[in-house]
């Protein structure tokens, strides 16, 4: 045995497979998972044969429908020398049903979360992922979903996600309207570095305060959504969290009106994100830079006259930590959620005049922008002192930078560089980042540096919370 | 009127114009013609995507809005607020009010009758959905067909009997208005009210929006002054100035009854202030509570972290005292 070990690691030993037995699949078909451990047969040494196998292995596993997964490795027949069998056992799960359930908080929304799903699994044997969920947040936002997944459907590589959903999100508090998307969504390709999906969805945006501004009021009613959104993303970074060196970079485009229907919204969407991080060397500390962008902009007939649609629109503020979160413009520390930004009057109802200044901002619907700038630098550092370093316990500084423009119905005629460099707000402070297995909580002192008359953002301590992906 | 010299207009959101009127839904062409009775300049625009929302026809003025679905309506919040008031002089006779309950439930329910039930809908499509992506223009159709005939609580049984009540209706209320009008060109006083504008919205409406085959239609075509009526107002008008829909501004004209008081009367809710005052002190002691939690909630979370994280550790150590590498 030792000797096999000793020449296993010296040198490469030849190996054909001679067959892949697999066992144990009672209502799995035998072609998903012979798709699975399809790189086995091709192995040509054994050291190719056990990379492969533990590779298979973990596929398998991921499929969510196995209890366990074991693959053993076995000689081939006695007339062949030189030969390996691999037998593929598999315990399917006994439960086909899984329920997930769940009460989640968003402090920087004040809102709380419920949330439960139910899963099905393999009830066709295609290793199919039957879900249905549902989320209800207290004034917030409740969605109630169904879903099925197929990881490897036919002759298909990559794997293919249904889901139809109803959605409804109250953003009363910031634009004085509600959002409901019943919709359909289809994923059709989803790889590594690419993401191509399509959604189709009817929603309707509706008042019923009855105190927004005019632009909201004018953009309520229903609409068509039928948008085609592919991603491409690069994540070269060593952690999504605390990322000491790397670099990724996310962009996303979105067209908007893919129905011959010429009354349903039609827009194109763009975002970027790049990330850089760079060790320092010293208390494990790194720098972290961050750029992003986007634009919206309808498209068709008359087009320059007409407003984007407001739910596509930017909106940036909230207290997500922008190391974290990859994918687009969205937080400046120290603002509040839809917090900043092109914003008008709401509706005026009773005697209340200029007496309440104090209370002007919240008279404001804050209405997003179709173009969008972030920028963040960010130092964290190991906190010398065991404790915290073993806990992963550590600080950082940052400085956050954003501009958010509105470019529709010809504002772009008014676009000058000096206007841009004007609409930019700033805002640094420090921090202590606890990460823990549930959540990951912030701590910082944010100091607004520049902002404007109705923004909400304040100088202080900040909380903040995000699950730790 | 002081925000009216001021340059800011009074615009009307209402539906899409078509069959070559201003505005072709039985709701919001009253308050178009009422806007146009009262000579006072305004700019019209439309809401398309909107069919099932009753806030529509709705005015506005600076941040000040009048929707349809609050205090009675576009017409009479415009009249409570003393900014459009044609009634002044008319609202005190009986026959008036009646006459204008009238128009307001029965002549209203026969158009609603027609519009849904009684017709092919090709008109309510037209109206409503046809800027609409066709499935949620279908399934919205379909809602509010369902809707008219619950409010106007027409069954499978009664059906018929429910027809030939609204029909008997609208018959006598075109009888009654016929006689009332006469050959004068407006119903009270020889000048135009909001019972003018209403009639005049339903009756041009059911001329030129319901199609050739409608009973309605029919029932009206039988009283000559009446058609005479709604025609001649309407040049005089609807049509006089279809091109921009803003009527040169005549505040000088002493007629119209039009706004004496500012435009502090758009504001009418007298309740939010009392309510703030009060918050006041509440949201200092919200706050402070707020940041106790807040604090409390962070210390516990710090101690059980640190607490978990240091027992990790201790178990790495132990690991590595073994002189084994589990990883």
């Amino acid at each position: 045995m030792e000797a096999l070990f000793r020449r296993l690691s010296t040198e490469r030993v030849p190996v054909r497979v001679h067959d892949v037995l697999i066992k144990g699949n009672a209502k799995t078909k035998d072609s998903l998972i012979e798709a699975e451990v399809e790189a086995l047969k091709t192995a040509t040494t054994v050291q190719e044969l056990l990379q492969a196998a533990g590779i298979a292995n973990a596929r398998l596993q991921r499929l969510e429908i196995f209890d366990s997964v074991n693959i053993t490795l076995d000689s081939g027949p006695p007339e062949l020398p030189g030969t390996a069998n691999v037998v593929v056992e598999v315990v399917e799960a006994k439960n086909p049903l899984s329920g997930d359930f769940g009460i989640f908080s968003k402090p920087e929304a004040r809102s709380w979360s419920l949330e439960g799903s139910v899963k099905l699994k393999n009830l066709f044997g295609y290793g199919d992922l039957w879900d249905g969920s549902l989320a209800y947040g207290w004034d917030q936002t409740s969605e109630i979903s169904a879903g099925l997944s197929l990881p490897r459907f036919k002759g298909l590589m990559t794997p293919l996600m249904a889901r139809i959903s109803l959605l409804s999100q109250d953003w009363s508090k910031f634009s004085s309207y509600k959002e409901r998307a019943l919709g359909f969504s289809l994923g059709l390709l989803s790889s590594r570095n690419h993401d191509l999906s399509y959604n189709l969805s009817w929603r309707t945006l509706s008042d019923p305060s009855q105190i927004s501004s005019r632009t909201v009021r004018r953009q309520l009613g229903h609409g068509l959504l039928s948008t085609l959104k592919y991603t491409f993303k690069v994540d070269r970074r060593n952690s999504p969290l605390r990322p000491t060196q790397g670099y990724a970079f996310v962009s996303t485009s979105q067209l908007g009106g893919l129905v011959p229907d010429y009354r349903s919204l039609r827009f194109l969407r763009q975002e970027f994100d790049l990330r850089y991080a760079f060790p320092l060397g010293l208390l494990n500390a790194a720098l972290n830079f961050g750029i992003s962008s986007g634009v919206v902009f309808p498209w068709g007939n008359g087009f320059l006259n007409r407003p984007s649609y407001l739910p596509e629109r930017f909106f940036l503020g909230g207290n997500s930590s922008p190391v974290c979160t990859l994918g687009g413009p969205t937080s400046i520390l120290g603002f509040k959620s839809r917090g900043l930004g092109p914003a008008e009057p709401r509706r005026q109802v009773g005697e209340n005049s200029t007496t309440e200044s104090a209370d002007a901002s919240s008279e404001m619907d804050f209405l997003g922008g179709d173009f969008a700038v972030t920028g963040f630098a960010d130092l964290s550092f190991d906190i010398p002192l065991k404790v915290f370093r073993d806990a992963g316990i550590h600080g950082h500084a940052f400085a956050c930078t954003g501009s958010l423009t509105s470019l529709t119905e010809n504002s772009y005629r008014e676009f000058s560089l000096t206007k841009f460099k004007e609409s930019f707000r700033h805002s640094a402070g420090f921090g202590i980042i606890v990460p823990t297995k549930l959540f990951r909580m912030e701590v910082n002192y944010c100091y607004i540096l520049k902002k404007h008359e109705h923004d909400r953002g304040k100088t202080g301590v900040q909380f903040s919370f995000s699950s730790p992906l | 009127m002081e925000e009216v010299k001021n340059g800011e207009k009074l615009t009307l959101v209402t539906r899409k114009p078509c069959f070559g009127l201003p505005t072709a839904c039985p709701t919001c062409l009253p308050v178009y013609i009422y806007l146009r009775f009262a000579q006072l300049p305004f700019d019209v625009e439309y809401n398309l995507i909107y069919p099932d929302s009753d806030q529509i026809p709705y005015v506005e003025f600076g941040s000040h809005v009048v929707y349809n679905n609050e205090k009675g309506g576009v017409i009479q919040s415009l009249k409570d607020e003393q900014t459009v008031d044609l009634d002044s002089d008319v609202s005190g006779i009986p026959e008036w009010v009646s006459t204008k309950a009238m128009v307001e439930s029965w002549l209203a329910e026969a158009v609603m009758y027609e519009l849904w039930v009684g017709s092919d809908g090709s008109s309510a499509q037209k109206i409503y959905y046809s800027d609409l992506p066709w499935p949620i223009g279908k399934c919205l159709y379909f809602k509010q067909i369902h809707m008219v005939k619950q409010l106007l609580g027409i069954t499978k049984g009664n059906a018929e009997r429910r027809e030939e009540e609204i029909y008997r209706r609208a018959t006598t209320a075109y009888n009654a208005l016929s006689t009332r009008l006469g050959e004068q060109s407006f119903f009270f006083e020889n000048r135009p009210t909001s019972l003018d504008a209403i009639f005049l919205g339903h009756a041009l409406f059911t001329l030129h929006a319901l199609p050739e085959t409608s009973v309605l239609r029919s029932k009206l075509l039988d009283h000559a002054n009446l058609v005479r009526y709604a025609e001649n107002l309407k040049t005089e008008f609807v049509d006089a100035d279809s091109s921009s829909s803003s009527v040169s501004p005549s505040q000088s004209d002493p007629s119209s009854s039009v706004p004496k008081r500012g435009p502090s009367n758009w504001k009418s809710n007298p309740k939010s202030k009392p309510k703030r005052e009060k918050t006041e002190e509440e949201k200092k002691f919200k706050r402070r509570a707020k940041y106790f939690l807040v604090t409390q909630l962070v210390a516990v979370l710090v101690f059980i972290s640190l607490l978990g994280g240091s027992n990790d550790a201790e178990v790495e150590f132990e690991d590595g005292d073994d002189g084994l590498d589990y990883e």
